[in-house]
């Protein structure tokens, strides 16, 4: 989840009200506490609510809950003739939405220049989907002229990219890293904005031109948003436009096609039974239009329903859900009593979890001490070490880590690695697990392995405890019969059958298997699908 | 009190009684105890309160290098007047006979007014005055040269003093030494008496392990047991599962961040056949196309995971059941393509409960929380809202930690949105819950690392207490 730094001098003046008040509110906006001091305060946002990527965004919440400023946060957009970016058919295919805003008038600053990247990157990610759908240019505003053109160009197309020095071809920012980040997003025809004297001005998804680039003393934006597809364009760019204005620039709307009416707003009938019935309260109809305008939405009884009004850039509410949790934010959470629900159902464990308890009941029993591994394995430890044969593995798809690369077929091996990391305990060490391995089918069967490790261990013993266990947990009589397996010793080594049938291996390990394991000890053990 | 003695203790009792303040070596030469019996009687006794060991400090003296050549040849300004009883001799000459220590045998011998010196044209004239036979360093000396004294046993300070002053001469060497001497109780007990075959059964015995389950099941099976006991029936379902159950069917849009490669573990190559109804399938995926406007793709929901949360299991138990009334939970290994640290894991356990009813409120789900903390032995927690893709509205709990002196986030919990439930023909409110395990295990046996749940280290397994 993503991370926003606010410092609290600043946030006190955004928002009006004294620090103490502040922190208290935050986690009420569903904003978790990551990091505090005295200066600034760390949060981590959820991805839904972009909106709360800079301090300006998280300020309008907190004026919300905190009755600073209630109801609807409306994105007031001018006009103005000139703003105008025009698009040509070359674009159309390959990626055809395109809107964007003129901000006038603000102060950026340090802080402002640092939150309003940390935004763009995680509308990129998000709603974005890494650019994919949508991405956004931001620039100096006194450095374009309109109108503008949004074309494609071939990869020969030459400018100087953002924070370069010379002039570059498409194709060389290609091969930057930045470039080839993005590159898979475009085709031989490449994205790009122009300005009226045919400068180049960005080129999307990639980067930006250095000739518009914002510094903390720029006072004028034009932000234009691309992408393939027109709702998460609009959505992306109201985003913004919300952030902006709350940082204290005034708006203008960018004529474009096909645009996106960003001041639009949406509205929504909300049943208030269906409010209480779902909380398991009973507020008023006014309770819970005011609640609802804490959360910064518009809110007003129409006959028997609430009629609210979402901005743009509210998209996480879709229905009347998403407003059931505006309205227990707004009232607070911390006013719902807890209560149990009626119930007369008897709860009960599954069959298989108590079958599992009784085995581990017997197992420790018998001695031996549960070990937990992962179902995530290395080929070293579940086939090399043991000599195992690895033609049926299981591989999971780039793993960040080395020793959970594949899935286990057997538990033995793990218990191995368990005791090669215990050579300095006291022996005798007798260690045993029951868990899910994959076949090569990706069936998944529980299994119980164990494994003694001591002076005198010998298959005799594994036997001994093979048949106890067999015997107290289902009354069942196994049969041991001669089968070599590369883990086990020639001649102390057996399957295990029950009814004709096999179920598992048994043996002395392999004084070979043991060496590469490390251990200084024989070993005996045995494994068995259970429930089969 | 009548105490049992091994023979060992005996033995230094019996010896302590004659001779008081002895050390260990001490002990151990006068008895025929080897040194580590002695050591070992003297901590057993010790520990009863039979014997007091006290630390003290000793120095010896012994002669350094110059002292031992002093005791063979005399001291400088001794062989100096020897050199010049026969009669006067030239300062060149006798510097010849007396070397390096010609300056020190002059300066001393004047200063004692053994020696007079004449300065003639030729040079210095040295003769003799009147000096002593021996002096108290030579004394000393010839004491020191037949073995080490204590400080306090040398009978004339101000020639060790003397002596000390000049290099190399006397070594003062200090050590510390302990000593041992019985108790006021130790002289009255009885060290004759046979207690015929009695053992001493009040010393530490040798270390056996109790074989046992592991902690982190133990955590596991006491959430199973409270669940059960809330009314609540378990089910469980396979790690691996079609992409379809564990994300599209609780509304995850296929082209969400949480479904890449980095976040989820696929399984190479493998693809599910049939992995839902058709009625289902067909649901689901106008959903998608109606809540996120893409082009929902089968391909795609056919692909294999390593279960990320626990929710496929009960989204599929929904569908398939479709309970207007239930009180199910689910429990076991989930998966994350993370790098291991001391607070990730690749695997990790999870649990998750759900209630299905006609009037279920998310007062209710607060309740049931409520409940479980407090049979889990956590009072003091509160709710704070957050964000979970397929529930709204969605809180979390906060529980507070002593140790840790702060508010740790536990379990998360909320509705399943309509989107979710709908597709299924569920229609009553379906109230979820749950997080991980590990985190509550955490707290419980006061760790810091997640890990150790995995290291299957004997040491920690063997000694970690049932009752953390």
């Amino acid at each position: 989840m993503p991370v926003v730094t606010l410092y609290l001098d600043r946030l006190e003046k955004l928002v009006g009200k004294n620090k103490n008040k502040i922190i208290g509110a935050l986690p009420f906006l569903g904003l978790d506490i990551e990091e505090q001091n005295t200066e600034y305060i760390r949060v981590e946002y959820s991805p839904n609510r972009a909106d709360y990527a800079t301090d300006a965004g998280i300020s309008a919440g907190l004026q919300g809950l905190l009755g600073v400023k209630t109801g609807l946060e409306k994105i007031v957009l001018k006009k103005e003739k000139s703003f105008v970016i025009k698009t040509t058919s070359l674009v159309k295919k390959i990626r055809p939405a395109v809107c964007g805003l003129v901000a006038r008038g603000g102060r950026l600053g340090d802080e402002g220049v640092r939150q309003l990247i940390a935004l763009q990157e995680d509308l990129h990610f998000g709603i974005g989907r890494r650019r994919k759908k949508a991405s956004i240019g931001i620039h100096d505003l006194d450095t374009v002229t309109f109108p503008l053109t949004y074309s494609a160009v071939q990869k020969s197309h030459k400018f100087v990219p953002l924070t370069g020095t010379q002039e570059m071809t498409v194709q060389e920012i290609l091969g930057t890293p930045v470039g080839g980040q993005y590159g898979n997003l475009v085709g031989d025809m490449v994205p790009v904005i122009f300005d009226a004297k045919g400068n180049t001005i960005s080129l999307p998804p990639i980067i930006n031109s250095s000739l518009t680039a914002i510094s903390t003393h720029t006072t004028n934006l034009l932000v234009e948003v691309t992408g393939t597809e027109r709702t998460a364009t609009g959505d992306t760019l109201a985003v913004v436009a919300a952030t902006l204005q709350n940082m204290g620039f005034a708006l203008f709307n960018l004529r474009s096609d096909p645009g996106a009416n960003i001041s639009k707003t949406k509205t929504m009938k909300l049943e208030p039974a269906l409010v209480n019935q779902i909380l398991g309260v009973s507020l008023t109809n006014s309770q819970i239009c005011n609640s609802l305008r804490k959360c910064r939405l518009g809110a007003a009884v129409s006959g028997t329903k609430i009629v609210c009004t979402i901005p743009r850039f509210r998209f996480d509410i879709l229905g009347s859900m998403d407003l059931i949790e505006e309205v227990v934010l707004g009232y607070g959470i911390e006013k719902l009593l807890p209560t149990l629900p009626q119930s007369t159902s008897v709860g009960q464990k599954n069959e298989i979890t108590k079958k599992l308890d009784n085995i581990e009941q017997i197992m420790v029993g018998l001695g031996f001490t549960e070990a937990l591994n992962s179902s995530l394995g290395s080929m070293q430890t579940l086939y090399h070490n043991p000599k195992r044969d690895s033609s049926g593995v299981i591989e999971v798809t780039e793993s960040k880590s080395q020793e959970h690369t594949i899935l286990r077929d057997s538990i033995l091996p793990e218990l191995l690695e368990n005791l090669s990391g215990n050579i300095h305990e006291q022996y005798p060490q007798k260690l045993f697990e029951t868990g899910v391995v994959f076949s090569e089918k990706l069936e998944e069967s529980n299994l119980l392995a164990c494994v003694s490790a001591h002076r005198d261990a010998s298959f005799t013993e594994a036997k001994s405890t093979l048949q106890s266990v067999l015997k107290t947990f289902a009354c069942i009589e196994c049969a041991t019969k001669t089968s070599e397996h590369p883990i086990f010793a020639r001649g102390k080594s057996a399957d295990i059958l029950i009814g004709g049938k096999k179920v598992g291996i048994i043996g002395q390990i392999d004084p070979r298997v043991i060496e590469n394991f490390k251990i200084r000890v024989p070993v005996c053990g045995f494994e068995l699908a259970l429930f089969i | 009190m009548s105490q049992i003695l091994h023979p060992i203790e005996k033995t230094i009792i019996r010896l302590l009684r004659t001779t008081s303040n002895l050390t260990e070596v001490q002990i151990s030469e006068m008895t025929n105890l080897s040194i580590d019996q002695t050591r070992r009687g003297i901590e057993w006794l010790r520990l009863k309160n039979l014997a007091v060991v006290s630390e003290s400090e000793e120095s010896f003296v012994t002669l350094g290098k110059n002292g031992l050549a002093a005791s063979q040849e005399g001291l400088p300004e001794r062989r100096l007047a020897k050199l010049i009883t026969a009669g006067p001799m030239d300062l060149e000459a006798l510097r010849k006979k007396l070397g390096d220590d010609t300056n020190i045998a002059i300066a001393i011998a004047r200063k004692s007014n053994w020696i007079e010196i004449q300065k003639t044209e030729s040079g210095s004239i040295v003769s003799q005055r009147n000096f002593p036979d021996r002096t108290n360093e030579e004394e000393l000396i010839s004491l020191l040269a037949k073995g080490k004294l204590r400080l306090d046993q040398i009978p004339d300070t101000s020639a060790f003093e003397s002596l000390n002053r000049r290099p190399d001469f006397i070594v003062v060497q200090t050590t510390k030494s302990k000593t041992i001497s019985l108790t006021s109780q130790a002289k009255s007990i009885d060290t004759e008496k046979d207690y015929g075959g009695a053992i001493n059964v009040e010393a530490q015995a040798p270390p056996v392990f109790a074989a046992k389950t592991h902690p982190l099941k133990d955590v596991i099976n006491e959430i199973r047991e409270v669940f059960v006991s809330l009314g609540f029936t378990e089910i469980i379902g396979n790690l691996a599962q079609p992409a379809f159950w564990n994300f599209d069917a609780l509304f995850t849009p296929q082209d969400h961040p949480a479904r890449e490669m980095q976040d989820t573990f696929y399984l190479k190559e493998k693809t599910a056949q049939k992995f839902a109804s058709p009625s289902q399938i067909g649901k689901v995926s106008d959903m998608h196309k109606k809540g996120w406007k893409y082009k929902w793709s089968a391909d795609a929901a056919k692909r294999m995971v390593l279960r990320t949360h626990t929710t496929c299991v009960t989204i599929k138990y929904l569908a398939d059941n479709m309970p207007e009334d239930a009180r199910i939970f689910s429990l076991g290994r989930v998966f994350r393509n993370e790098k291991v640290s001391y607070k990730h894991l690749v695997e990790f356990h999870q649990v998750e409960g759900i209630v299905v009813g006609k009037n279920v409120s998310l007062r209710n789900l607060m309740g049931i929380q409520t409940e479980f903390y407090k049979k889990m032995g956590l009072d003091r927690i509160k709710f704070w809202p957050t964000f979970f893709p397929y529930t709204e509205p969605s809180l979390q709990t906060m529980v507070y930690n002593k140790r840790l002196d702060r508010w740790v986030e536990l379990f998360g919990m909320g509705i399943f949105r309509p989107e979710v439930t709908r597709p299924f023909g569920i229609t009553r409110p379906v109230l979820a819950w749950g997080g991980g395990i590990e985190r509550i295990a955490m707290l419980k046996y006061g760790l810091d690392d997640v890990r150790q749940f995995y290291n299957n280290d004997l040491g920690w397994l063997r000694s970690v207490p049932k009752c953390p």
